[in-house]
C-alpha cells in the first residue's frame, strides 16, 4: 500500500467515522439518559439533511453563508421537534417494557418517513459544499477534498462540546447521574422531566447536525432515515450503550473495518460492521466502553 | 331470558343482513369488471424509501394515461380506475399488493414495479392468474427469459440492451481508435450484469479498448473516495458507471470533489431526474444514456404529452413517467383490439402488434414481448435549458441506438430460457 492510498483511505475513514460518531453520540446519549432505544433517531438525521437543503434555499444568501447559517439553525429546529416528541409521546412510555418503547419509536420512524415524503417529495436533493471549502488539495499524490476535512472538524467540535458538557457542567453531571440513580436525583430537586426532554432534544440535534454535515456530499432524499440508523445502532452497540467515548471509538472501528474491507475483501465489505458487532457481543456484550447490567 | 333471545335474534338478523349486503357488494364488484361502468388497473410500485422517485413518477405516468383515456370515453366504454400500492422494495409485499388488486379490486391488468426482484415475483403470480403485467421501470433481462410468461410485457430496454447502446456509441464515435476504459458498478446482480454486458458488447463490436480498472463498491455505499482515487490513478479516458438515481448523484458530487471529470469522461444514466437533482452541478460533457428522454423526441405527441404532464404535475416527465404512460396506452389499445379485458385476449392482441404510443408506433416483439424501443445516448450540456426550467439536458444531436443493433435475437432469447 503506497502513501497515496494510505492518505486517501485515512481521509475516507475519518470522514465516515465523523458522521457515524455525531449520529451515534445522539443515540447513545438518549439511551444513557433515558434508557430509551430510539428507532426514530434516523428520522432526525434525515430531517436535518433535508431541512438544510430547504434552509439554504430559503435563506437565499449567496456564497457559503447560507450553509453555515443552516448548520446552526436546522439542528435547533430539530431539537425543538425532538422536545415536542418527547413531551407528547415518549413521556407516556417511560418505564414500560422495552418492546413497547421499540414499537412506539418505530411507529415514529414510519410517521416521520411519510411526513418527509409529503413535505419534501420523493426526489433527491443536492447541496454544493460551501464555496470556501468546496475545492481540493494534493498531499503526496493523494487528492483530499476540503469539505471532507470540514466534516471531520464538525465531529471534533461536537466531541469536544459533549466532553465539556458531560464532564465539566452541572447539567452534564445531572445527565450522568440520571442514568445511575434517577430517584435520588429527583429527590435532590432536579426536574427529571425537563432533564429528559433536554437530553432527547440534544440527541435529536446531534442527529440533525450529522444530516446537515453530510448533505453536501450525498444525494439527500427519502430513505436516509433507515440508511443511517442501522449503522448508528451497530456503532452504539460496539462502543457501549450510553457511552460517548464508546460512540467515538465504535465509529472509528466500524469506519475502519468497512473502508479497509472494501479495499481488501470487497465481497464481504457490507458484512464487516455486522461481523464486528457480533464479535463484540460475544466477547464483551456491554460494548467496549459500556458497563455490565447489574 | 327473553331479552337475551331478542338480542340474539337481532344479532343474527344483523349478521344475515350484513352477509347479504356483503355478497351483493362482492357480486357487484365482480360484475363491475365485466359489465359495470369502470374497469380497474393496478400499479404496485415503490413509493417510499430511497427509490421512491422512480415509483412516484412511473405512477404519475400511469395515472395521466388513464385520465387521458377517460377524457376520450375510457376503454370499451368503461372509465379506467387506477389503484396503487407501495411495495416497500419487498417482493412479498409486491405480490400481496397485486393479489389484493386482482382478487379484491378485480384489476384486469397490473403495472410496475421498480425493482426487478419484485417484478419477477409478481410476474409469476399474474401468470397464474392470467392477468397481463406491464413492466415500465424494472428491466432485468430475466423478466423476458427465465421467468417469461405470455402475460408479461416489457417496454424498457433491458440490462443487456442499455450497455450495448453505449458500446455502439463508442464504436461509432471512435471507429477503431484505442480507448482506455474503467468500470464502476454497485456490487449486486444489476451492476455486475450491466458491466459484463458492456464489456462483452465492446468485444462484439470490435472496439479497440483497454480495461484499466474495475470497481464494485457495495450497493448504497455513501463514501466512495477510495474508489475514486483508484480510478483516478488508472487515468481512464472513459468510466462506465452502472449506477442510477440517488447513487449516481452521490457519485457525481464526490467525483467532482476529486476532479474526476477533468480527465475522464464518465458514462452513466444521466437522465432527467438525475440532471434535475444536480442542477447547475450537472457534469457538462459527461455521456448520458436514457431509455426515453423527452428532449430527444420531436414528435407532436411527445411534445403534447410533455406540456400536459408539466401542467398536471408541475414538472417535466422522467423516462419512468413516459414509459408508464406508454405501457397503459399499449394495454388500452390491445383491449380495444380484442374487444375484451380478458388477460388471454389482451395478451394475444398485443403480442407481435404495433400499438401507437407517445413514443411512436413500436412493435411488441412476439417472442419475448419486448417493445422494440431504441436506447438514447448523448453528452450533458454545459448550458441550462430554459424550456426545462434551467436544467442542463443533453447536447444535440442525440445518438440513437436502434433496437436491431442492441437486442438479442429471438433465437438467443429462447436459448436463455433453457
Amino acid at each position: 500500500m503506497n502513501i497515496e492510498t494510505v492518505i486517501t483511505e485515512s481521509v475516507s475513514i475519518l470522514t465516515d467515522a465523523s458522521t457515524l460518531f455525531i449520529v451515534s453520540a445522539g443515540l447513545t446519549l438518549v439511551f444513557g439518559g433515558l434508557r430509551l432505544i430510539n428507532m426514530a433517531h434516523g428520522s432526525f438525521y434525515m430531517i436535518g439533511a433535508l431541512g438544510t437543503t430547504t434552509a439554504v434555499a430559503a435563506f437565499g444568501i449567496g456564497g457559503s453563508a447560507g450553509f453555515w447559517l443552516a448548520l446552526l439553525v436546522v439542528p435547533v429546529a430539530v431539537a425543538a421537534l425532538g422536545a415536542g416528541v418527547e413531551v407528547t409521546v415518549l413521556r407516556r412510555i417511560y418505564g414500560k417494557e422495552d418492546l413497547a418503547q421499540l414499537l412506539a419509536t418505530f411507529a415514529l420512524l414510519l410517521v416521520f418517513g411519510d411526513l418527509g415524503l409529503r413535505l419534501w417529495g420523493s426526489d433527491d436533493r443536492t447541496l454544493s459544499p460551501p464555496g470556501a471549502v468546496g475545492g481540493r488539495f494534493h498531499l503526496d499524490g493523494a487528492v483530499i477534498p476540503q469539505y471532507n476535512l470540514v466534516v471531520i472538524a464538525v465531529a471534533a467540535v461536537v466531541g469536544a462540546g459533549l466532553w465539556l458538557l458531560l464532564g465539566r457542567t452541572t447539567v452534564g453531571w445531572r445527565i450522568r447521574a440520571a442514568t445511575e440513580d434517577p430517584e435520588s436525583l429527583a429527590v435532590g430537586g432536579t426536574n427529571l422531566a425537563l432533564l429528559r426532554t433536554g437530553v432527547f432534544a440534544l440527541g435529536a440535534a446531534l442527529a440533525a447536525i450529522g444530516g446537515a454535515a453530510i448533505a453536501p456530499l450525498e444525494a439527500v432524499g427519502p430513505g436516509l432515515d433507515t440508511q443511517i440508523i442501522v449503522s448508528a445502532f451497530i456503532v452504539t452497540v460496539v462502543g457501549g450503550l450510553g457511552s460517548i467515548q464508546g460512540a467515538a471509538l465504535g465509529a472509528l472501528v466500524i469506519a475502519t473495518v468497512e473502508t479497509l474491507g472494501t479495499l481488501w475483501v470487497p465481497s464481504y465489505a457490507s458484512s464487516a460492521g455486522y461481523i464486528v458487532m457480533i464479535l463484540v457481543l460475544a466477547v464483551r456484550p456491554w460494548g467496549l466502553f459500556g458497563t455490565p447490567e447489574r | 331470558m327473553r331479552l337475551t333471545r331478542t338480542s340474539l335474534a337481532l344479532a343474527a338478523t344483523a349478521a344475515l343482513l350484513a352477509s347479504a349486503s356483503g355478497c351483493a357488494g362482492s357480486a357487484a364488484s365482480a360484475s363491475s369488471a365485466a359489465s359495470g361502468s369502470t374497469v380497474t388497473i393496478g400499479e404496485s410500485t415503490t413509493l417510499s424509501g430511497s427509490i421512491a422517485s422512480l415509483g412516484q413518477t412511473g405512477l404519475q405516468g400511469v395515472q395521466l394515461a388513464a385520465a387521458d383515456l377517460n377524457a376520450h370515453g375510457g376503454v370499451l366504454g368503461r372509465k379506467i380506475k387506477v389503484v396503487s400500492a407501495d411495495d416497500a422494495v419487498t417482493p412479498a409485499t409486491g405480490v400481496a399488493n397485486v393479489r389484493t388488486m386482482v382478487d379484491g379490486d378485480h384489476a384486469v391488468a397490473v403495472f410496475g414495479p421498480v425493482a426487478s426482484s419484485i417484478a419477477s415475483a409478481e410476474e409469476q403470480f399474474t401468470s397464474a392468474q392470467h392477468i397481463p403485467i406491464f413492466f415500465h421501470t424494472s428491466n432485468d433481462i430475466g423478466l423476458t427469459t427465465t421467468t417469461f410468461s405470455k402475460y408479461a410485457f416489457q417496454i424498457v430496454p433491458n440490462t443487456v440492451m442499455e450497455p450495448r447502446a453505449v458500446a455502439d456509441y463508442l464504436a461509432k464515435t471512435f471507429a477503431g481508435k484505442p480507448v482506455t476504459i474503467a468500470t464502476f458498478a454497485p456490487n449486486y446482480s444489476f451492476g455486475t450484469d450491466t458491466v459484463a454486458s458492456f464489456i462483452q458488447a465492446l468485444k462484439d463490436l470490435h472496439v479497440n479498448y483497454k480495461l484499466v480498472k474495475q470497481e464494485f463498491p457495495p450497493l448504497g455505499a455513501t463514501d466512495i473516495g477510495p474508489y475514486l482515487a483508484a480510478i483516478e490513478s488508472a487515468q481512464p479516458q472513459f468510466l462506465f458507471n452502472a449506477q442510477f438515481g440517488g447513487d449516481l448523484v452521490t457519485f457525481t458530487k464526490q467525483a467532482q470533489s476529486y476532479a474526476l471529470f477533468t480527465r475522464t469522461q464518465v458514462i452513466a444514466m444521466y437522465d432527467y431526474s438525475v440532471l434535475q437533482t444536480l442542477g447547475s452541478g450537472a457534469p457538462a460533457g459527461a455521456i448520458g444514456f436514457d431509455r426515453a428522454p423527452f428532449w430527444a423526441g420531436s414528435s407532436s405527441a411527445m411534445q403534447a404529452f410533455v406540456t400536459e404532464f408539466h401542467a398536471t404535475y408541475g414538472d417535466d416527465p422522467s423516462e419512468w413517467a413516459i414509459l408508464g404512460y406508454a405501457s397503459v396506452q399499449q394495454w388500452a389499445w390491445a383491449a380495444t383490439q380484442a374487444k375484451s379485458f380478458s388477460g388471454d385476449a389482451v395478451s394475444a392482441a398485443l403480442s407481435g402488434a404495433t400499438p401507437p404510443t407517445v413514443l411512436g408506433d413500436q412493435q411488441v416483439r412476439a417472442c419475448d414481448h419486448q417493445t422494440e424501443l431504441p436506447e438514447y445516448v448523448g453528452t450533458v450540456s454545459a448550458r441550462p435549458d430554459p424550456s426545462a426550467g434551467g436544467i442542463p439536458l443533453w447536447n444535440t444531436p442525440v445518438f440513437v441506438a436502434p433496437f436491431s443493433d442492441i437486442s438479442d435475437s429471438c433465437a438467443q432469447m429462447q436459448e436463455l430460457r433453457k
